[in-house]
């Protein structure tokens, strides 16, 4: 939440910078429009953003500024010098809560209730009523003029305390630069590499290389860190928007929310934040109808709200959509007669398309009242005047009752994206990851291979899937291989349709940099970009969204909504059970129900502790019980798990092997003597027990610990870096910097040597709570708690006892 | 005014680029070729951890056929911030042009005046002056497409 705050205060201060010079000009002519539009959107976006804060004051101010503006805006009022002045008071005091939100500080109440009326009573010329106003200087400062405003603001700014963490603006070219030098510089290294295998070993050489090479990637990760910021940070404040606004509006919304591992650039999460915020408010404002209306309607009485968000090449897409009442094309084109936008004759001339593209026009809203929460259609305008900024784009679609699609495309300057790289014949592409649902292959029964016409379908779960062959989509001669040899890969695009792209085969997955193409490449529009493979061999990156529209595989917002309430249907009405089948660690052939198969996961056996009495593990900085583990040691210093979920718990099945997905046909017969199987089926002529995924998550399920690795602090020793250091790592811990500070707050692990521990305790040095003491001899001293330093056995027990009471906290 | 200039043959024809246009000539390595675009485009290759659009300048004039040899080398060009592997019959020196660019009456032929900014005399006899853009462009019947599609 504190990142949330810091991220409101920079922004807000940033567009109080940006809105100065217009606040200044608009005083010079209060009748300028144009100025009143610009801060208009200011405090209306400051309005907005109070929504995630609980700022009664700044909503109640800016909503007040908002009002009085709107009517200006709206003709119902003339902007005079008193207007200006008293708005202009407002702003200045929101700046002022704004220092004092970041300080942390209460700012002395009082003094919003003579503003606001200022600004009601600003036609008539009692505006001394702000001048007698207490406790806030800069609010009369600013009635004697604007130069005294703006030297009032400079002088300001030094004062206020900044416990902001140290950070410094950089150009994005320079950021760039640094970052294609050192792509450059992996490549260079790379290719010294390969001439050092070709010269055999040199001790010499090859200790400084290793040592290269991993200053090298420490360095590119850190640059593309710099960067690069998941769009899940943006994500992770909406479901508590939607739940608020949804409360406070009567109405009931779920909120699904896919692709938060998605990457861009850091400015341009900063981007989308607003845009994102503004369709939603409006989405549950005006799309979603209350709950008596929608069952009415034949609707479910819980409205839905999906946005995902997708990556291809150097673009994203965010689809935003709802389920609600979709936008009145007739009422649309109506106000926009009504408020000039275009004429009469011009609207019997549009489509449907084009009349609803009008809501991103400046000052236009259909809303007939309006709300403290999403106001006046400001918001759309805006949206897209932002987007197009940074050159990208919105549209959006809609069916009236069946709801709505916002479309924003965002392009990145650089970015890098999880890919496959597939093969046909003897070509590479790679498909970014995020749209991969599946990959088959095509031999497989349940795939189904036919072709009506001359289109090919796959079955995919019990759905006709329309399926593209890349040799034919790029005019390539086809291979040898044939038809039903090939392989599939499931595609799911941003609008949700899906469909298979055939392929020759599958050739490996990872981290691709993605490089624009030159106009007459991307032209084609087959490709989204290039991408260097790790031999330096550059290949193309599909342009998979655009490839499917060629073809005619994009819905629009009808039948895809039709389309997934089909889904839920067939899914209710036709009870095809899915498993996947796995050998466990003793043996068994089980089965459990594919829907409970969150991911499968390969861990290190360090990251399970098997200390306490139900033993976990460690996936992705979450703690999750783990069951099924052998008895004795493990068999491979990796092992693979089922991660179990059912929405809210998680648990990890430990797998010796796992098999395949499977439908499961035959007969379930039940079983009773183990209550942890539910029944045991035949699946190809053999038993398979399918476990009870009631029992398991009665017993077993816990919602997951998402911890950040705690963090260990080692003595300054060089003992301590190179041999206790990757101990501690791969016990789960970070190791602290050692020119940090220690923290007290408990967080951290400290582990001393026992000469320092005494030294410490002799000079009454503060000591951490948590301190696992290491003794330089076997021997133990009777009444110490020390731990000898190459016991390894105590030291990783005590070490995950630490982390499991740390955890608890 | 006398500028630096790199002297190439394309088509069987003496061309000139201008130097500072012509980032590098490198050794030509693999080229992946790009389905589905102008036969011009002959695909993209790698140069550091930059990817090169090849143009194959006898086809992006509009010859046809392969009736030259070719250098094995390429002129690296940027243009509107995307570099280009230029492959031509040949890279031959640089020299200092002499005064400006003149057109000729007549014009240059049909496939070289779309490309020509115009005749210009070098220290090594005249040459035709190459508008790199309008070279990249591709032959007509395409360029109309590539400007409304970037």
């Amino acid at each position: 939440m504190d990142d949330l705050l810091a991220d409101f205060v920079a922004e807000t201060r940033e567009m109080l910078e940006a809105s100065e010079g217009e606040i200044i000009a608009w005083e010079a002519d209060p009748s300028d429009s144009a100025r009143i539009d610009t801060i208009f959107r200011f405090v209306h976006t400051v309005k907005g953003n109070c929504g995630f804060f609980d700022f009664p004051r700044l909503a109640g101010l800016s909503h007040a500024a908002e009002d009085a503006l709107a009517d200006c805006r709206a003709g119902r009022r003339e902007p005079d010098a008193a207007l200006v002045t008293a708005v202009l008071a407002i702003i200045d005091r929101i700046a002022l809560m704004v220092d004092a939100i970041e300080a942390g500080e209460e700012l002395s109440a009082g003094g919003d209730e003579e503003l606001i009326a200022a600004l009601n009573a600003a036609s008539e010329d009692d505006i001394i009523a702000v001048e007698t106003a207490p406790a806030h200087s800069p609010a009369s400062t600013i009635l004697e003029g604007c130069d005294a405003f703006a030297d009032e603001e400079t002088a300001k700014r030094p004062d206020c305390p900044a416990a902001v963490q140290r950070s410094i603006r950089l150009p994005v070219d320079l950021l760039d630069r640094v970052m294609s030098g050192v792509s450059d510089m992996v490549l260079a290294r790379n290719d010294l590499g390969h001439r050092l295998r070709q010269a055999g070993t040199q001790p010499t050489i090859d200790g400084p290389f290793e040592r290269l090479t991993t200053i090298l990637s420490d360095v590119r990760d850190a640059i593309t860190r710099m960067r690069m910021q998941r769009i899940e940070t943006v994500f992770a404040a909406l479901p508590r928007l939607v739940r608020d606004l949804s409360a406070d509006l009567g109405k009931q919304v779920m909120v699904d929310l896919e692709g938060g591992d998605v990457e861009l650039d850091r400015e341009m999460v900063e981007m989308v934040r607003d845009p994102l915020t503004h369709i939603i408010r409006n989405a549950i404002d005006h799309g979603m109808e209350v709950p008596s209306d929608r069952l009415k309607n034949g609707k479910r009485e819980i409205g839905l709200l999906s946005i995902a968000a997708r990556q291809s090449g150097n673009t994203i897409s965010i689809v935003v959509s709802d389920d609600g009442r979709g936008l009145d094309e007739e009422k649309i084109a109506a106000k926009a007669v009504d408020t000039g936008l275009i004429t009469a004759s011009q609207r019997t001339q549009m489509g449907r398309e084009a009349i609803l593209q009008l809501i991103f026009e400046p000052g236009f809203s259909t809303a007939d009242e309006v709300s403290n929460v999403s106001g006046r259609g400001v918001g759309l305008d805006v949206v897209r005047a932002n987007l197009q900024k940074v050159g990208g784009s919105i549209k959006v679609s809609s069916q009236p009752g069946v709801g709505t699609l916002f479309t924003l495309q965002i392009p990145l300057t650089l970015s890098i994206i999880a890919g496959l790289t597939v093969e046909i014949g003897e070509q590479r592409f790679a498909i970014p990851q995020s749209y991969v649902e599946e990959i088959i292959h095509s031999s497989a029964k349940a795939l189904d291979f036919t072709r009506v016409g001359e289109t090919a379908l796959v079955t995919f779960r019990g759905q006709r899937v329309p399926c593209l062959m890349l040799t034919q989509v790029l005019g390539l001669d086809v291979g040898d291989i044939d038809e039903r040899d090939q392989t599939m890969v499931l595609l799911r695009l941003a609008s949700g349709d899906l469909f298979a792209l055939a392929v020759d085969r599958i050739h490996t997955h990872g981290d691709l940099v993605v490089k624009p193409l030159a106009p007459a490449v991307m032209s084609s529009g087959f490709y989204a970009g290039s991408t260097l493979l790790d031999d330096g061999q550059p290949i193309l990156l599909l342009d998979v969204t655009n490839i499917a529209s060629n073809y005619g595989l994009v819905s629009d917002a009808r039948t895809r909504v039709l389309q997934t309430a089909e889904e839920t249907d067939s899914k209710a009405g036709k009870d095809i059970s899915r498993a996947m089948l796995f050998t466990d660690f003793h043996g068994r052939r089980c089965a459990v129900r594919l829907e409970l198969v969150k991911r499968i996961e390969t861990a290190p056996a360090s990251a399970i502790d098997r200390t306490s009495a139900s033993p976990r593990a460690v996936i992705d900085n979450a703690i999750l019980p783990l069951i099924g583990l052998p008895d004795g040691p493990f068999p491979a210093e990796k092992v693979r798990f089922l991660r179990l979920s059912d929405g809210d718990s998680e648990l990890l099945q430990a797998v010796r092997e796992i098999d395949d997905a499977v439908e499961l046909t035959e007969k379930l017969k039940p079983v009773t003597d183990d209550p942890l199987i539910e029944a045991v089926t035949l699946v190809g002529d053999q038993t398979v027990s399918l476990v009870d995924g009631h029992e398991l998550f009665a017993r077993y399920g816990e919602p997951p610990e998402i911890t950040a690795k705690p963090i260990c602090r080692l003595p300054g020793s060089e003992w301590s870096r190179s041999i206790l250091g990757p101990l501690v790592t791969s016990a789960g811990y970070d190791i602290a910097d050692e020119s940090s500070e220690p923290k007290e707050d408990g967080s951290e692990i400290c582990i001393m040597l026992e000469e320092e521990y005494e030294a410490a305790a002799a000079l009454e040095m503060p000591i951490a709570d948590k301190v696992i003491r290491l003794r330089s001899l076997p021997q133990e001293t009777p009444g110490e708690d020390t731990i000898y330093r190459y016991d390894r056995d105590a030291l990783v027990a005590a070490l995950h006892k630490a982390r499991a009471a740390g955890g608890n906290r | 005014m006398s500028d630096l200039m790199v002297m190439t043959q394309i088509a069987g024809r003496r061309c000139a680029l201008h130097a500072h246009d012509v980032q590098s000539v490198i050794e030509l390595g693999a080229v992946t070729p790009v389905p589905q675009t102008p036969d011009f485009i002959a695909g993209i290759t790698a140069l550091r951890s930059q990817a090169l659009t090849v143009i194959d300048c006898r086809l992006a004039l509009g010859f046809k056929g392969t009736d030259w040899s070719t250098d094995p080398r390429a002129a690296v060009v940027s243009v509107n911030g995307y570099s280009y592997a230029l492959t031509l019959d040949a890279i031959e020196d640089i020299t200092t042009s002499i005064g400006e660019p003149t057109q000729i009456t007549g014009g240059f032929g049909p496939e070289w005046s779309r490309v020509a900014t115009g005749m210009i005399e070098t220290s090594a006899g005249p040459s035709l002056l190459i508008d790199l853009a309008a070279l990249i462009a591709g032959p007509d019947e395409k360029s109309g497409d590539l400007s409304a599609a970037a």
